[in-house]
């Protein structure tokens, strides 16, 4: 069982076969002969018969393209399933199955990652596309294209025109090429290439019945091949003949702003305002205000003495202690989940779906390149770093979109060490809020230094290349709500789904452990690095325990310590470093399993917690040393 | 765009890197390396006869080759080679003169 996130959407090969999937263990499906319309809702040439086909398993229908051209969205409309959608190309890293009705017939439709080419040299994301592709996984292809780039997704179609599959051309956000003077004449670009070509506006939905009907007479593509014409300059002399340029009337606002964020002189107060902005919703609305209300409100006043109540007429002592006690289910375990990290989760998802949905991140590549290279990395690796920091186990996937095996190893070992996640991220800036903003910096200066000092290492250390820094930037858009709000529900639905029963099974390990003294035997032998190395109290061993099962769980732990003031500034400080630094949770830690393997898991696992234990230990003495206090 | 004019006259090809922003031109050539630079930059539009312009060169290189945005590193834009001369008007309306 590897608990995946939302955006994960499936591993790519996790759903296996579609024909084994147990909604359709023989899915005989009935089809319409190829080019043939369905006999009911059109008259069929008498020339051609209907053809009754016998399928073994449903037609499959891949989506293929270059990357953000909407295929994910093409994806809903087609299958009412939702798969993750933002405005950045790597948003999709797995294979999406869902499932419709084309004419008469039950289709299986795959949602692929974009890609630039098909052959040479590709990242992982990519190969998967081409494996899928290439072999007997696709019985049609429906290239997705973005209507402004006509010339690159021609150089695509006449690659994916060789492997000799039925195809059909989606030409979609017409709506936004036209707004860029750009308009295509589209049934002479289709007789040229002798295979449908579908205007679409996937967002609203528009185009999605034309492309339905479509689906049902796929062409073979006719590219003539002709001597020393490659693949570029057919598409190149194609675009050209077939599209129309007018006047752009693109909105002045979202020109200047692209110019805005990108420009040193205004994009970096830009991102100081962002991160401000981030640490006022999250920081203060979310991990203070709203939690406030449902810890000390909702269950501190209301539901635990009432549980408590309950329980206290339950015959059992022990039974009453597993319920409301200090380890009890519902006393720590519930209100840690709901109470504490929910809040902060779903303020969290909500700003981060919105900053996806612009298209700002990828712009930060921008500025970040030159530190990323010092790491063995470029700037694109700034992606999978923001997207850590909503959850390190999606973003430890996302790392497939960096180019060589070097790349990605040095990403995930960075995300290990040192991308807080969103609940972490938040609980930290819950706590430290209450003691200073120093706090905040030390702790985040001692935890950005410390992965580039890694980085910089590994960079040197690890064998393999880093690649050049080439990015496409996504255009600046206004984001729509419901799409932040649709992807907010979904992540909220997973936190739910994979966190709780994590914490209420962490509890009742804590419980257990409690119980038969493993708590006390836990603290004593950590003790002397706990207190010794580290300086703080031995119950914090217990804290570190929670913080393996999710780190969130542990810092929500820390929370609780914390605020009964157990602790002191520094040791706060000290505990939050060792615990950002610390391991990844299991979670995580699988997941690296199984990208990586497991040698390079454990090395990692090893690695990492050397590294927060010794900088916690010289930060905790330095600090000392200095005789700083928070 | 008074650069673009006072240059028009050298009608020769001259690296991206070496661009002002605000300059336009149509790509020659990409210079092929070991790497595979080229593939990647040609499956993302660079390729001879895309019109290019542009947008920023600190800290990282920003242009827009036809409706791409790209950003690259300066080793990577010294192997674009562009004519400026060549160069459209700004308006983008008379685009198919020059294609």
């Amino acid at each position: 069982m590897s608990p995946s996130p939302p955006d994960a959407s499936g591993p790519a090969e996790s759903g296996g076969n579609p024909a084994d999937s147990p909604k359709a263990p023989l899915g005989i499906g009935f089809a319409f002969g190829r080019s043939v319309a369905c006999p009911y809702a059109a008259p069929t040439p008498a020339s051609q018969t209907p053809l009754l086909t016998l399928r073994a398993r449903p037609l499959r229908i891949a989506l293929v393209g270059n990357p953000n051209v909407g295929k994910s969205l093409l994806f809903g409309r087609l299958t009412g399933r939702y798969a993750t959608v933002s405005n950045y190309p790597g948003t999709t890293v797995g294979i999406t199955r869902g499932r419709t009705l084309i004419g008469a017939e039950v289709c299986d439709v795959l949602d692929t990652p974009g890609i630039n080419v098909l052959d040479g040299f590709l990242s992982e994301d990519e190969a998967i596309t081409r494996r899928i592709i290439t072999g007997d996984d696709a019985d049609l292809v429906v290239q997705v294209a973005d209507a402004r780039n006509l010339r690159r997704a021609l150089m695509l179609t006449w690659q994916i025109a060789a492997l000799g599959k039925p195809m059909i051309l989606v030409l979609n956000m017409v709506d936004e090429a036209h707004a860029h003077g750009i308009e295509i004449d589209v049934p002479a670009l289709a007789a040229e290439i002798g295979i449908p070509v579908i205007e679409t506006v996937a967002v609203e939905g528009r185009g999605m019945a034309e492309l339905r009907t479509a689906l049902t007479q796929p062409g073979e593509p006719v590219v003539r091949a002709e001597p020393g014409k490659d693949h570029v300059r057919w598409a190149h002399d194609l675009a050209v003949k077939h599209r129309r340029l007018r006047r752009r009337s693109i909105g002045r606002f979202q020109e200047w702003l692209n110019q805005a964020v990108r420009q040193p002189a205004t994009g970096l107060p830009i991102l100081m305002a962002v991160l401000y902005a981030m640490y006022l919703f999250v920081g203060v609305f979310g991990a203070q205000t709203l939690v406030g209300l449902l810890e000390g409100g909702l269950f501190g006043s209301w539901l635990n003495p009432a549980v408590a109540a309950l329980a206290d007429r339950l015959p059992w002592a022990l039974l009453r202690d597993f319920i409301a006690g200090d380890y009890g289910l519902v006393t720590m375990g519930l209100t840690y989940a709901i109470a504490i990290v929910l809040p902060v989760v779903t303020t969290f998802f909500l700003i981060f779906g919105f900053l996806e949905d612009s298209g700002y991140i990828p712009r930060l590549a921008i500025f970040s390149d030159r530190i990323f290279r010092a790491m063995g990395l470029n700037g694109k690796a700034v992606l999978p770093m923001v997207l850590g920091l909503g959850c390190d186990t999606m973003a430890t996937m996302t790392t497939r979109m960096l180019n060589t095996p070097k790349e990605r190893l040095i990403a995930i070992l960075l995300l290990a060490l040192g991308v807080p996640c969103s609940a972490q991220l938040a609980t930290i800036m819950g706590i430290l809020g209450g003691i200073s903003f120093a706090a905040l910096l030390t702790l985040f200066g001692v935890v950005l230094l410390q992965m580039v000092a890694v980085g910089f290492l590994a960079a040197r250390v690890l064998p393999g290349d880093r690649t050049e820094f080439i990015l496409e930037l996504p255009p600046i858009r206004l984001p729509r709500l419901g799409n932040i709000w649709t992807k907010t529900l979904l992540r909220v639905r997973w936190y739910l789904g994979e966190a709780v029963p994590l914490f209420l099974i962490g509890t009742a390990l804590l419980f257990a452990l409690d119980r038969i003294g493993g708590l006390v035997w836990l603290a004593n032998i950590s003790r002397p690095v706990v207190s010794g190395w580290l300086g703080l109290p031995p119950r914090t061993a217990e804290v570190f325990v929670m913080g393996f099962l999710r780190r969130d769980y542990g810092a929500a732990g820390l929370f609780d310590l914390a605020n009964q003031g157990l602790l002191t500034g520094v040791q706060v400080v000290v505990a939050l470093t060792v615990m950002t630094l610390f391991m990844p949770c299991v979670a995580n830690l699988l997941m690296i399993v199984r990208e990586r393997g497991p040698r390079v898991a454990l090395a990692i696992l090893v690695f990492v917690t050397f590294i927060a234990v010794m900088t916690g230990t010289v930060l905790n003495h330095g600090l000392g040393l200095l005789h700083l206090s928070f | 765009m008074a650069l673009g004019c006072s240059i028009s006259r050298f009608d020769e090809a001259r690296p991206l890197s070496s661009l002002v922003p605000g300059t336009a031109g149509v790509v020659v050539k990409v210079l092929r390396d070991s790497s595979g630079r080229a593939d990647r930059l040609t499956a993302l539009g660079v390729t001879p006869g895309a019109r290019i312009r542009v947008l920023q060169t600190f800290p990282g290189i920003v242009f827009q080759c036809d409706e791409t945005e790209l950003a690259v590193e300066r080793t990577v834009a010294r192997s674009i080679l562009v004519d400026v001369a060549t160069a459209p008007p700004d308006t983008g309306t008379t685009l198919a003169t020059y294609l």
